[in-house]
């Protein structure tokens, strides 16, 4: 089977062509912001030559278009509903867009307090039109636990007006709790709607020009994929889907897919550090954060540090002791190598000949300078910046595990036996990886793995990336009510006494198994649950009932990408 | 960056697979509706507000407070070295300056512990605050001078214990009056030791108050008291028992008094003692407790079945605060008049004589404590103390032991007198076990 992956990325489109487990094209086009569909066809027709099946072409593609629409600030002008009841006050979470408070409150359990009140959301309406406002967010606080709130406005808004180019519910988006969170998630997937729906339109445009292109998925955060009918309703899932892509491409290319590893991209600027436990990515706690909104959208755990092939190499003199250098956080520009004006760390590995780029002459005059200030001739002061960066990168690393070891556990056996996730393995991708990696793994007394440093190790993982799906289960026997907000479902607990944990566990994974089908797949056995806690409810020494929380997700699988075929290595020119 | 007044550090620790039995009051479900709360309103986002994770306190640790029997890790389980843990660490975060405030928000719970532990009482085993304070000023200095201000709805009778004869330690508890609430102490009589006098200030409440008679105690005692001791460091023990839904107390305060009392109360570290309406009222008053701590609004954090009528405190009730409030006043002013002798006698040494019943594991214990008057310290203290499973003494095996403790700041006579001691006692053979707790010189010896 063939699958065409494509990651749209802000300077080029990259495009892998993979057979099987094998890659057997790759190929690289401008992106044309002006014309998206242009460049990404250009980048489908850079591998289409390799393509000799008769079976319609699977195409992924990783779009920045979400990403840049809400960095840019280009997002249709939402307004947003909200339903807070008690609580924290909105005006204290600095959220960054405005919001119409309605009443009504629904309580941690899900049972509502006070109802909504219709002329409260006709007037919210009114003032959104006013506003011009062409997308609308629904959001309740409690929303995952009862979504009614939601659903009632929604109702109201669509017997008022047609008008809205998009409507987002908040608990559609997400099972996990968080209200500030949940808002912002909503505003920014209805503000990114409109802007989807076009992509979309291209897309299919280019699937009915006389190709053989079957399914077509979109890369998400979490490394997985969605449909495209998917991404019309959830079209911030595929957020930040390009750093996603890459960690992919490691996962698929990487020799130590088992077992825990920590996965380091190198870059110019800066350096991402990833982790990998039991053969699966860790995931943030809570979801990703883009333009200083935290939301609910799943994404892959990325610890970006100003560190890489490009950064500034300072002396730092103190008073009180010896000379050391400091590298990064801040770029320093193109290597003097390159013809930059300021030393890098790239400048270092040039005049030791670990890299072969660029003018020797113009980064042994970089670094002799360097060495000047330090008292050092060129090789050593070249040795000392290959060193500290080793170093620097090391300590970054080290402090990435101590943070995710430190994260809150809440249970008595979490704390006394944490889960190991230290790694076995260092694998690095990206340009100076070849230089750094080795010597990483050798200070952490690491086995070490530098991947093969394709300029499409993004669109290879795109390729490789399979769908992923979470549903949460919420059941509560006292109330008799189970809620999958995910699939929009409250439904009644028949025979309560009887609910236990194995029919919650069931209940889910057939949640999830449908949210599966919709996404194309077939087989139970990718279906796993990941989270899952049960409470016994007491109310005066008597117990009423129990309450189960399961959290079954579709496993974000990679495919292994076994043989590397004719992938095009960036030996030749170390590049950041 | 930081959008808060104050910087918050959380120990969140809810022990979700620990309970002390399945129906228990302090069971796994205890926290579960307010980490819901807290997470559905997105708390831990909040910066200024930072999650830290408890560690796991050592026998050391336990040993400065307390003195178990037969030894620590025969009378607790891991979750009450978490909760103890958890407390040193929030201590730790305001004391070197990482964060300006903490909340240990976990359980079990711990101000019901005495010095001598045989076991759990009032679903205590060990003191939180008092394994905290130790360790305070072990690692930050023995001169710092500490107010514990226990709002939970029952005495703190375990603190007060604890710190009743130390002159670092200022003790204030409200709470429920004695006769109308376990454990049927904590009236204004008990004042603190021969060394402490004063220091240990109880301020019964009559069942029915509300926030307005709490925030009043607060305004009109506890701070003018707290503005002459000059604390170096307040310590909050948040019991959350006052709450007018609690089904083991009777009185009427709200989360938004909660919250008032936190902001009034300016505590640097805040430990959750008792509160057991699990779905009224912890995550309604945690949220309120965490917003004011971290100095956000916290107008709205309100239950939902709230109403001005349901919380109202009666005209007598408010009477009778006013009075116990005036009478505490006045003791508090005079406290240096009050002739030592006459309250001590002139005996070289105050003996005092108790019986204390452990409700949670039904163990009765009588204890004579001997304490040394001497004019250069606070004196040292034995403890003779024999314990039975059963109501009754006669019921189960007793197990007698002798307890020698020496105070900081010691001087040189009493250290050696106390040394002395824990050898004759041990060489008496009349008890199973004798201890000797020297809290200045972490030395901790058993027989
Ligand atoms: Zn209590
Ligand atoms: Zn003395």
């Amino acid at each position: 089977m063939y699958i065409a992956g494509i990651d749209v990325g802000g300077t080029n489109t990259d495009a892998a062509l993979i057979k099987d487990d094998v890659v057997v094209a790759t190929g690289k086009v401008p992106t044309r912001h002006d014309d998206l569909v242009e460049s990404t066809e250009a980048a489908l027709e850079t591998i289409l030559a390799a393509y000799q099946g008769s079976a319609p072409l699977e195409l992924h593609l990783s779009t920045t278009l979400s990403t840049n629409t809400i960095v840019e600030g280009r997002g249709d002008p939402t307004a947003v509903l909200a339903v807070p009841g008690p609580g924290m006050r909105i005006e204290e979470l600095n959220l960054g867009f405005p919001v119409h408070i309605l009443s009504g409150s629904v309580d941690h359990r899900g049972r509502e307090v006070a109802g909504i009140t219709a002329h409260e959301v006709q007037a919210a309406l009114d003032a959104a039109q006013e506003a011009g406002m062409a997308a609308l967010a629904i959001v309740g606080k409690f929303s995952h636990r009862n979504p009614t709130h939601e659903l009632q406005i929604e109702a109201l808004v669509k017997e008022a007006t047609q008008k809205f180019r998009h409507i987002t519910l908040g608990h559609r988006l997400s099972g996990r709790p968080n209200f500030p969170r949940r808002l912002a998630t909503s505003y920014l997937n209805a503000g990114v709607a409109g802007q989807q729906a076009l992509f979309v339109e291209m897309v299919k445009r280019l699937m009915i020009r006389g190709r053989n292109i079957g399914k077509v998925f979109l890369l998400k955060a979490d490394g997985g994929t969605m449909t495209l009918d998917d991404s019309l309703a959830r079209p911030v899932e595929t957020i930040l889907s390009g750093p996603a892509a890459s960690l992919m491409g490691a996962q698929a290319l990487t020799e130590h897919p088992e077992g825990n590893a920590v996965i380091v991209d190198i870059g110019g600027t800066t350096t991402d550090i990833s982790v990998q436990v039991a053969g699966e990515p860790v995931f943030e706690r809570q979801g990703a954060e883009i333009a200083g909104h935290k939301t609910l959208v799943p994404a892959l755990f990325a610890r970006s540090i100003g560190l890489g092939g490009d950064s500034e190499v300072r002396v730092i003199s103190p008073k009180d002791g010896p000379s050391r250098l400091q590298i990064g956080p801040k770029r320093a520009g193109t290597p003097a190598a390159l013809g930059g004006s300021k030393v890098t760390p790239t400048d270092a590995a040039v005049v030791l000949e670990l890299a072969r780029i660029g003018d020797v002459n113009r980064a042994r005059e970089a670094i002799a300078d360097l060495g000047a200030a330090m008292g050092l001739g060129i090789e050593a002061a070249a040795e000392a910046v290959i060193e500290r960066f080793t170093q620097q990168l090391v300590q970054e690393i080290e402090d990435t595990y101590t943070y995710l070891e430190s994260r809150p556990v809440y249970t008595i056996s979490e704390l006394l036996a944490p889960l190991d996730i230290r790694p076995r393995v260092l694998i690095g991708l990206g340009g100076p990886a070849e230089v750094f990696i080795p010597l990483a793994g050798k200070a952490m007394d690491l086995t070490w793995e530098v991947l093969p440093c394709y300029k499409e190790a993004n669109a290879i993982g795109a390729a490789a990336s399979r769908p992923t799906a979470a549903v949460t289960l919420h059941a509560d026997t006292a109330l008799g009510r189970v809620t999958v907000p995910e699939m929009d479902y409250m439904g009644e607990i028949r025979r309560a006494m009887l609910f236990d944990m194995k029919k919650a566990r069931a209940e889910a994974m057939e949640w999830a198994a449908r949210k599966g089908e919709s996404l194309g797949i077939t087989s139970l056995g990718d279906i796993a649950i990941m989270e899952e806690e049960s409470f016994n409810m007491v109310r005066g020494f008597h117990t009423v009932g129990r309450i189960f929380m399961i959290r079954a997700q579709v496993r974000p699988e990679v495919r292994r990408i076994t043989e590397r075929g004719k992938g095009e290595t960036l030996d030749a020119d170390y590049q950041a | 960056m930081q959008t808060t007044k104050h910087k918050v550090g959380l120990l969140f620790f809810p022990a979700f697979d620990w309970a002390i039995s399945p129906d228990h009051p302090e069971r796994e479900e205890r926290l579960l509706y307010t980490r819901d709360q807290i997470m559905e309103e997105g708390l831990l986002d909040v910066p200024g507000i930072e999650e830290f994770r408890p560690e796991v306190a050592t026998d050391v640790q336990i040993n400065r407070a307390h003195v178990c029997v037969p030894s620590v890790s025969n009378v607790i389980t891991e979750s009450h070295r978490i909760a103890a843990g958890g407390s040193i660490v929030a201590a730790d975060l305001v004391l070197t300056g990482k964060v300006d405030r903490s909340f240990a928000l976990l359980r079990p719970p711990g101000h019901h512990a005495n010095r001598i532990v045989h076991g759990s009482r009032g679903f205590c085993t060990i003191n939180n605050e008092a394994i905290m304070v130790e360790h305070i000023r072990h690692t930050y200095g023995k001169n710092l001078r500490i107010a514990i201000v226990d709002t939970d709805a029952h005495h703190a009778d375990g603190t007060q214990d604890i710190f009743y004869n130390d002159p670092g330690i200022l003790h204030i508890s409200l709470h429920q009056d004695g006769r109308t609430l376990y454990p049927g102490t904590g009236f204004i009589n008990e004042r603190g030791g021969p060394a402490a006098y004063g220091q240990t200030i109880n301020v019964p409440l009559p069942p029915g108050t509300g926030d307005e008679g709490l925030l009043y105690a607060v305004r009109n005692l506890v701070l003018p008291i707290l503005e002459e001791f000059k604390p170096d460091l307040i310590i909050n023990a948040a019991g959350q028992d006052n709450h007018y839904t609690d089904p083991l107390t009777n009185m009427n305060v709200t989360a938004r008094g909660y919250a008032q009392l936190t902001e009034l109360l300016s505590p640097d570290i805040v430990v959750l003692e008792g509160g057991y309406s699990i779905e009224g009222a912890l995550p309604y008053v945690n949220a309120g407790l965490l917003l004011a701590l971290a100095g956000l609004d916290y107008s709205a954090a309100r239950e939902p079945d709230w109403s001005e009528d349901r919380v109202r405190q009666s005209p007598r009730v408010t009477e009778t605060i006013k009075e116990i409030v005036g009478q505490l006043q006045e003791m508090w002013h005079t406290r240096q008049d009050v002739d030592l002798a006459e309250v001590f006698g002139n005996a070289p040494i105050f003996k005092r004589h108790r019986r204390i019943y452990y409700d949670t594991d039904n163990i009765m214990e009588e204890q004579v404590e001997e304490i040394r008057m001497c004019s250069s310290c606070s004196g040292w203290r034995s403890i003779y103390s024999g314990a039975a499973q059963g109501v009754s003494l006669g019921l189960g095996r007793t197990t007698m032991i002798a307890a020698v403790l020496v105070p900081w700041h010691a001087c040189t006579k009493c250290r050696a007198e106390a040394e002395a001691k824990f050898q004759e006692a041990e060489r008496s053979g009349r008890f199973r076990h004798v201890y000797l707790q020297d809290v200045e010189r972490d030395i901790y010896r058993r027989s």
